[in-house]
Order: C-alpha cells, then sequence, then structure tokens
C-alpha cells in the first residue's frame, strides 16, 4: 500500500499491517487516556500540591533559625516533610494516577481506592508535618499511620497495571519507585513512634538515610522513569538506541539501596559504594536527557528550562554530598554542607515537578474540557494546551523558584537565616502563582467561551 | 484525488495537535485518505504509540471529513503505526513552526 497513492502526500511505502481503529464509526476512540481515572482523582492531588508548596515555603520562612542552628530539630523536619510529603509526594502520587493508567494502557485496580487514597493521603502528609513542627507525638503518629495506609493503597492500585504492563523504561523505573515509596512511609513511621518510646537514636545518619530513600529512590527514580516517557514526546525525539535511559532507571534503585543500607548502620564503604552507583545512574540520566535534546525535532521550550536548571540543582546536591562525606571540616560544617545536599537534591525535583505539572495539568484539564463539549473558542479555533495557563506566569513561577533554590542553598551553605526565609518566601510565592494560573486560568477561558455563546444566542 | 478525497483533506487542516498547535496533516500524521464509495478511509497515525491525545485525534479527524463529505458516506479511521511517524514527515512549514525549519 503506498501512502498518499490516492492524495497528494509523498508516497512512503508500508511494508507492515495497518492497525484497525478498534471501533470505527461515530464513538470515542478507545485511545491510551481511555484507561485513566476521573480527571477529578489527579486534579486534586496536584491542587492540593500547590498548596503544598505554599505551605513548604511559609513553613521554611518560619523555621529558617532553627534549619541554621539544628537542622534535625522537630520544627525543621516538618517544615521538610511539608515540603517531600504535602508537596512533591502528592504531586507524584497524583501524576502517577493519569500517567501509570497512560503508559501501561491498564486501568488501576480500583478507581473507588483511588478516592480513597486521596483522601487520605491529604489528611496524613498535612497532619504529620502539622504535628512535627510543634512536636504532638500523637498527631505525627496518627499523619504517619494515615500515610502508610494511604501509600500502601495507591502502591496496590499501581500495582495492577505496572505488574501486568510489558517492560518498558518507565514501567521498570516506577515498578521500583513504587516499592521506594512504601519503604520510605514504612521507615518514616517506626521514626515517628520512635520519637516517643525512643528504641534508638535519631542520629544524623539515619535520618540521611531516610532522606536518600525518598529523595532519590521514590521521587528522584520516579521523575527518572517518567522522564523516559515524557521528554522524547515533549522534543518530537526519536532515536534508536535508548540504552542510556534505560540505564539510569536500573541503575538508580540499586544504589539508593545501598547508599540507604550504608547510611542507616553506619557503614561508610556501602554508603560510598551506594552514593557512587546512584551518581552513575543519575549521570545516565542526564545523558538520556542530552541524547533526546540532540535527536529533537522542536525547539527547546520553558519546560526546558526547568529541567536543566534541575539538573544544576542535582549536579549540586551531589557536590555537596560528596564534599560531606569525603571533606576534611569540622562537624558543624560538615552538617551544613550535608543540608547544602538535602536542599539541592529537593530542588532537583521541586523544579522538575513544577516545570513539568505545566505540561501535565493543561493537557487533564483539556480532556475535562472536552468531556464537557468545551472545545472551541469564541473565534471558532480550537481550545489548545497552550490556552489553559498564561505564558508569562508561567515564565515567572519559573524565575520565582529559581531565586527560590539558590536562597535557600546559598542561605543553608552560609548559615544565613535570612536568606533561607527568603527562599521559602519566594517557593510559596511560586506555589500561590503555579496554582493559581493551572487552576484559575483555565476557568477564564471557559468563562469566555461561555460569554461569546450567550452572545451568539442572543443575537440569532 | 477526487473532489471528495481533496474536501476530507481540506477538512483535516482544521484538526490541531493539542500540544504541538499544528494542525495533523502538516504534521504528517495523516498517511491516506481514500474514498471507497460508500465509505471514506483515512490512515492516521500518531507521533508515538503512548501519545496521550490518541483517543481524541482520530476522533476529531473522522468528524471534521464526516462533515465534511456529507452524510452519505461513512467515515472509518484506521490508525496504523507502520511506518511509524518521525518528524522527517513534518511539512517544512511545520517543522519551522517547531523551531526546525
Amino acid at each position: 500500500m503506498a501512502i498518499g497513492a490516492s492524495a497528494s502526500r509523498p508516497s512512503i511505502e508500508v511494508t507492515g499491517p495497518a492497525t484497525e481503529r478498534p471501533a470505527s464509526g461515530p464513538g470515542p476512540y478507545r485511545g491510551m487516556t481511555a484507561t485513566v481515572p476521573p480527571a477529578s482523582i489527579p486534579l486534586a492531588f496536584l491542587l492540593m500540591a500547590g498548596f503544598g508548596l505554599i505551605a513548604f515555603g511559609v513553613a521554611t520562612a518560619a523555621v529558617a533559625k532553627r534549619i541554621v542552628s539544628g537542622p534535625t530539630a522537630l520544627p525543621v523536619v516538618g517544615a521538610v516533610h511539608f515540603g517531600m510529603l504535602a508537596f512533591l509526594s502528592t504531586a507524584v502520587v497524583g501524576a502517577l494516577h493519569q500517567f501509570v493508567p497512560v503508559i501501561t494502557a491498564s486501568e488501576l485496580r480500583s478507581v473507588r481506592v483511588a478516592r480513597v487514597t486521596l483522601v487520605m493521603w491529604i489528611a496524613g502528609v498535612w497532619l504529620l508535618p502539622a504535628g512535627l513542627m510543634p512536636n504532638i507525638t500523637p498527631m505525627i503518629v496518627l499523619g504517619g499511620a494515615i500515610v502508610v495506609v494511604a501509600a500502601c493503597l495507591s502502591a496496590w492500585n499501581f500495582s495492577g497495571p505496572l505488574l501486568k504492563a510489558s517492560e518498558s523504561d518507565s514501567v521498570t523505573g516506577l515498578r521500583s519507585a513504587v516499592a521506594y515509596l512504601v519503604v520510605t512511609v514504612s521507615f518514616g513511621i517506626v521514626y515517628a513512634i520512635d520519637l516517643h518510646h525512643g528504641w534508638f537514636g535519631l542520629l544524623p545518619h539515619r535520618v540521611l538515610a531516610h532522606a536518600s530513600l525518598g529523595l532519590l529512590g521514590w521521587i528522584g527514580l520516579s521523575y527518572v522513569a517518567v522522564a523516559e516517557k515524557l521528554w522524547p514526546m515533549f522534543l518530537l525525539s526519536h532515536k534508536e538506541k535508548r540504552g542510556v535511559g534505560r540505564l539510569a532507571v536500573r541503575i538508580v534503585p540499586a544504589g539508593v539501596l545501598l547508599l540507604a543500607l550504608g547510611l542507616l548502620f553506619a557503614i561508610r564503604w556501602l554508603g560510598l559504594l551506594g552514593g557512587a552507583v546512584t551518581l552513575g545512574g543519575l549521570a545516565f540520566h542526564v545523558g538520556s536527557f542530552v541524547g533526546w535534546v540532540q535527536h529533537r525535532k522542536r525547539k527547546l521550550e520553558l519546560l526546558h528550562a526547568f529541567v536543566i536548571s534541575s539538573m544544576a540543582f542535582m549536579v549540586l546536591a551531589a557536590t555537596a554530598g560528596l564534599v560531606a562525606e569525603l571533606g576534611e571540616m569540622g562537624i558543624a560544617w560538615r552538617i551544613r554542607v550535608a543540608s547544602t545536599s538535602v536542599a539541592a537534591a529537593a530542588m532537583w525535583v521541586a523544579l522538575a515537578v513544577i516545570g513539568h505539572s505545566h505540561k501535565i495539568v493543561p493537557f487533564i484539564t483539556w480532556t475535562t474540557l472536552r468531556k464537557r463539549g468545551i472545545s472551541k473558542k469564541p473565534d471558532g479555533k480550537p481550545v489548545l494546551f497552550g490556552d489553559l495557563f498564561s505564558s508569562a506566569l508561567a515564565r515567572a513561577s519559573f524565575g520565582i523558584s529559581l531565586a527560590a533554590g539558590v536562597s535557600l542553598i546559598v542561605g543553608i551553605l552560609g548559615g544565613m537565616p535570612v536568606l533561607i526565609a527568603t527562599g521559602g518566601v519566594l517557593l510559596a510565592a511560586c506555589g500561590v502563582l503555579t496554582t493559581s494560573n493551572l487552576a484559575l486560568w483555565p476557568r477564564v477561558v471557559v468563562r469566555s467561551i461561555r460569554d461569546a455563546e450567550v452572545k451568539s444566542d442572543e443575537s440569532s | 484525488m477526487n473532489q471528495v478525497e481533496s474536501r476530507a483533506w481540506d477538512a483535516l487542516r482544521n484538526v490541531y495537535d493539542p500540544e504541538l498547535a499544528i494542525d495533523i496533516v502538516a504534521l504528517g500524521l495523516v498517511y491516506a485518505v481514500r474514498d471507497e464509495g460508500d465509505e471514506v478511509v483515512l490512515e492516521i497515525t500518531l507521533t508515538t504509540p503512548g501519545c496521550p491525545v490518541a483517543e481524541t485525534i482520530p476522533e476529531d479527524a473522522r468528524a471534521a471529513v464526516a462533515e465534511a463529505v456529507g452524510p452519505d458516506k461513512q467515515v472509518r479511521v484506521e490508525i496504523v503505526w507502520d511506518p511509524p511517524w518521525t518528524p522527517d514527515l513534518m511539512e517544512p512549514e511545520a517543522a519551522e513552526a517547531l523551531g526546525f525549519g
């Protein structure tokens, strides 16, 4: 069959069979997104993640002095958990409720469980840090327990499609990442109960083991895995060999396991080995991005400014981690440099999440609007993803989040609470701006369409 | 190309990839349009099998062509993956719009 033989397209020989549309004639084509749960589920997670970012920024500003004087103090741990749970993990869990069914072309095990997960997750991830900051043990334990149950429910729900799906880089990476989510929150609840019972000392290396599991094994690996699907799509990039990304999603989880065990049991050589392996995996992740960019057929856009900046924070996190471990310095400086490493790692995934949310949220919103019959603008042109947020506000979000990251890092490394507080305020501002842009802008568009329809009806 | 096919191609120029803001003909996603008497067959591909708008583009294409050719003809959309879409299939104007002219 020659493509274009009956029309004006250039002729291309087709050698394989065509895949038939499952149901011809009127009615929706059952494509990849036919398997996703109701949009309200991922959108509610992502909206709450926006509020989580605001809370993270405010809490960071509030404990800025404590971050310098004692970064493992409970109020600081509370602020960090607003970032890790209420912001980052909420965004990732929400995005995975959309992403996992799409890439596996399989439905979640249960939409009802997804709804229960949403309610429990949001309750838990706000209760836990809200209890940590003023040190209210029952609140901490209750919040932690709810998060554990919600994480297990989401893992059970994701495991259906992830275990059924054929092997791909994203699927492989997400299987490990979801396992790390369960491990991280399980560790977390043990720590929370230990606050009351004192079974073991919450020494800095044990806290860092928990941070490594959560930041690298769960959130970081999720991003590495998802990126292998999203980057080529957003860049219109096609390349024959995908070996580098494949290595990244396999090496990072192995490295994190060794790193966390080394830190947990204070086995220095194991921690160093794990750190080196994790860094190797992340280097492949960066290499994969470079490869996709080299083969792209689309100019770089704002998303890639987010991605490249986030990678700079990742490199900074790795460098600071190495210096903290191998450098000759006093304990105070070592703690400061290690804190810088953790903060930079958090900014790596934070910038990536904020950037990608400007792609994911408009897509889900667009799908929702179409289902409500809203597909054309007043001028008759189709509603596109780019119509559902303000590009200017998105650029402002990028600038503010980048400034927040720099301010936090310099503030922590330099022991300057003012800069840390400034970074916190900027993070909160970024949360307000991004959430408003992605949640409210589509309402403005819909209102303009409705107004035009009313005017049209009146005139006719 | 007969008149029906011509109308179909024109109609497909109004079907957009919502992310790229470019019509699917310019993107090279339409492999063939055939008038087969009672029905018009569209062979359409997507930029990737996991394309998130896999659900909407074929349906939009079907609806646009159905409106253009009238009620006497059925419109059938076939999603084809072979040959896979590559950016080289884009029209020069589309490539230029994406910064690769």
